[in-house]
């Protein structure tokens, strides 16, 4: 019996080893901070961290959902680009905001099932199908628009910047709407059937087929859900920007997927959740504003990331030896 | 037609269809590349029409140099994506700006200018970054993509840090890597070595061992094949690459530039799907990667003959996605199309 209790514990620890190690480090992190920088704690720091935070967070919600029917999606950056820039461009040629939003929103969502229709019926990787698809977009868009130095509305801009309050309290809106896209996400993910479907699609498509999880829909869903999100937060930066920017989505190319891995979820599908991203982006913007905080040669700070990134895959996210999978 | 009716020796016959039959053999092997073919030749078609001036031995030789590290880049990719778990090494590009800014900082800053030195640093630099990357695939079992995310991170950070705003020469044999020899192109003579080197490795047992790898790494494992060697060694082949095509980038710019490099990392991956290398591993070669990276710089050059303007980059970047959809469509469409035949014809029997 106590061998059956020492297995079990053992099941457990490795299964929560990563969970253990993401807020190990992200305390760490957050403790060298406080101890390290004066004013870290500070309320203008913490904003300015869940601000940048919320703008990685909610453009890797879609690269964790592909990611957990493993697939991964590298035009996210660019559809965050085309949506920056098409708002204003609404804008500026007098629609209403709410309607301009919605329209972007849902063109967003076509390109993104674009995505998944084409690399899921060819059978294509979708890194391959999504680099293709960014390009033509944004050469296409940026062709299109020709002179793209418009700025961003009042309205807008509240939405993002720091000192920006969500009906009187004194958080930035974006950082509210990521809670809430987060909350919705990971209740989606845990407690709903389209979610236990996600997972097995990812999981073991055998499966997922005998308990009738439409593993096709499931994949073009998700794909639109990242070009979605992926909108979501091109039109928010627009407002922490203050103006269109052919190059705002490019960083996000990476960190979302530093995002994801760093939270603990493979891209190999079936393992992980948003809970875990949500943790891993707050990781990247504290670890951004300690290195800026330390003093550190802002072009360093790139290789500290990565070094981290491979320290930390290194411990949790190992790959089984071939002579273990079956 | 049987040997007695054309009165020919049957050992003769013989050792003709034989031959015949290797070069058929060859020909279906390197099917994978057709689209990439039949494309360079159509684009080549349109440079005629358009912009005859490439095909003087002044454009051959510009075409040539400028072409070289993209090809160079695609070509490092190539093992990489051979050995399979969906690696596909996108630090390449970042490598490349590293080992730019490095030996314009380090070594001819300081007045190292002779070619042993230059040359023999650039390449045992990348191929360690190479062997890095194989250890943290290989060893410690990362995600090839992980790795390489992980890797381009480091690369590129540290290649700001080293040279921040891009400045430097290169000395006159350098840039003239990207000039003639003789009459012909420098970076002609480099990357047809290059494809020689590449023939030559692809023949051994370490290549194939590779090939295994990408194939069914389990089974290759079964079947006693050294696994990690072979994953590191297909990096390490990815890293010389990489280098030699660090140093076609810093002949044809003939400044250190950190910026640079990355540019490369989703054309090269693009080149590579042109290419019809799947990533899936296992299938394609380095022919496939070589027309994939031509077929993208020839058509840049013929979107240059249309004058755009200040939409030259965007109209590009446009084209580069929609040709690399439609490739991939009719890539995959056809390999469909034939494994559903394949089972047809399995049912009829």
């Amino acid at each position: 019996m106590s061998a059956v209790d020492s297995v079990s514990l053992m099941r457990a620890t490795r299964r929560h080893r990563s969970v253990m190690l993401l807020a190990g480090s992200f305390i760490t992190v957050i403790v060298i901070g406080i101890v390290g920088i004066e004013g870290f704690a500070s309320s203008t720091d913490i904003k300015s961290i869940l601000l940048i935070s919320s703008f990685l967070g909610i453009a890797a919600i879609g690269e964790t959902l592909v990611a957990l029917v493993g697939g991964i999606d590298v035009s996210i950056p660019f559809i965050i680009t085309s949506a920056n820039i098409t708002v204003v461009k609404l804008l500026s040629a007098h629609w209403s905001a709410p309607l301009a939003v919605v329209v972007v929103i849902l063109a967003a969502a076509a390109v993104g099932a674009l995505n998944g229709v084409i690399s899921w019926g060819l059978r294509v990787h979708p890194l391959l199908i999504t680099l293709g698809i960014g390009f033509a977009l944004l050469g296409g868009m940026l062709m299109f628009y020709g002179n793209v130095s418009v700025l961003a509305p009042a309205w807008l801009t509240k939405l993002s910047s720091a000192g920006g309050t969500t009906f009187g309290i004194g958080i930035p809106p974006t950082v509210v709407i990521w809670l809430v896209l987060s909350l919705i996400v990971i209740v989606i993910l845990r407690q709903t059937t389209f979610g236990r479907y996600i997972y097995a699609s990812g999981d073991n498509p055998l499966a997922a087929d005998r308990m009738y999880a439409r593993r096709r829909a499931v994949w073009i869903s998700l794909f639109a859900a990242s070009g979605v999100t992926s909108a979501v937060a091109g039109i928010l930066l627009l407002g922490f920007t203050g103006g269109a920017d052919t190059t705002v989505g490019e960083p996000y190319l990476l960190t979302t997927i530093a995002a994801v891995v760093v939270g603990g979820t493979t891209l190999l599908g079936g393992r992980g959740g948003y809970a875990r991203t949500f943790v891993g982006a707050l990781l990247l913007g504290v670890l951004s504003t300690l290195l800026v905080g330390f003093g550190i040669d802002p072009n360093l700070q790139e290789t500290v990331i990565g070094l981290i990134l491979l320290v930390m895959v290194s411990l949790y996210a190992r790959e089984s030896h071939p002579r273990n999978n079956v | 037609m049987s040997a007695a009716t054309t009165g020919l020796p049957s050992a003769h016959i013989a050792r003709r269809s034989a031959a015949a039959g290797r070069l058929k053999a060859a020909a279906a092997g390197q099917s994978y590349a057709a689209p990439a073919a039949v494309l360079l030749v159509v684009l080549l078609i349109l440079i005629a029409l358009r912009g005859p001036s490439m095909f003087t031995e002044r454009g051959l030789t510009i075409a040539a140099s400028v072409a070289a590290p993209l090809v160079l880049a695609t070509m490092a990719l190539t093992p990489v994506a051979i050995a399979g778990r969906g690696g596909i090494d996108l630090s390449i590009g970042p490598l490349m700006g590293f080992v730019n800014v490095t030996i314009v900082v380090w070594l001819i800053g300081n007045g190292v200018r002779n070619p042993v030195p230059v040359i023999a640093f650039a390449l045992a630099l990348a191929l360690a970054v190479g062997f890095i990357n194989g250890v943290l695939v290989a060893v410690v079992r990362l995600q090839p993509i992980i790795a390489a995310l992980g890797g381009y991170l480091v690369l590129s950070g540290l290649a700001t840090y080293v040279l921040p705003s891009a400045s430097g020469s290169v000395p006159s044999w350098l840039s003239g890597m990207a000039g003639k020899t003789g009459s012909v192109p420098t970076a002609a003579l480099i990357l047809l070595g290059a494809f020689i080197v590449w023939t030559w490795v692809s023949r051994t047992a370490l290549f194939r061992n590779i090939r295994m790898l990408g194939g069914d790494e389990r089974a290759a494992y079964a079947s006693t094949v050294a696994i990690r060697p072979a994953h590191i060694a297909a990096y390490c082949i990815a890293g010389l690459f990489a280098g030699l095509a660090a140093l076609m980038l810093t002949a044809v710019i003939a400044s250190g530039n950190a910026s640079q490099g990355p540019t490369y990392t989703l054309t090269s991956v693009a080149a590579l799907a042109l290419g019809g290398v799947s990533l899936a591993g296992g299938r394609g070669g380095m022919l496939g990667a070589v027309l994939g990276a031509l077929d993208i710089y020839c058509l840049n050059y013929v979107l240059d003959t249309f004058n755009f303007g200040v939409n030259a980059a965007n109209v590009t970047q446009m084209f580069y996605g929609l040709v690399l959809v439609v490739a991939l469509a009719i890539s995959g469409a056809t390999r469909l199309l034939l494994a559903r035949r394949h089972l047809r014809a399995g049912e009829a029997r």
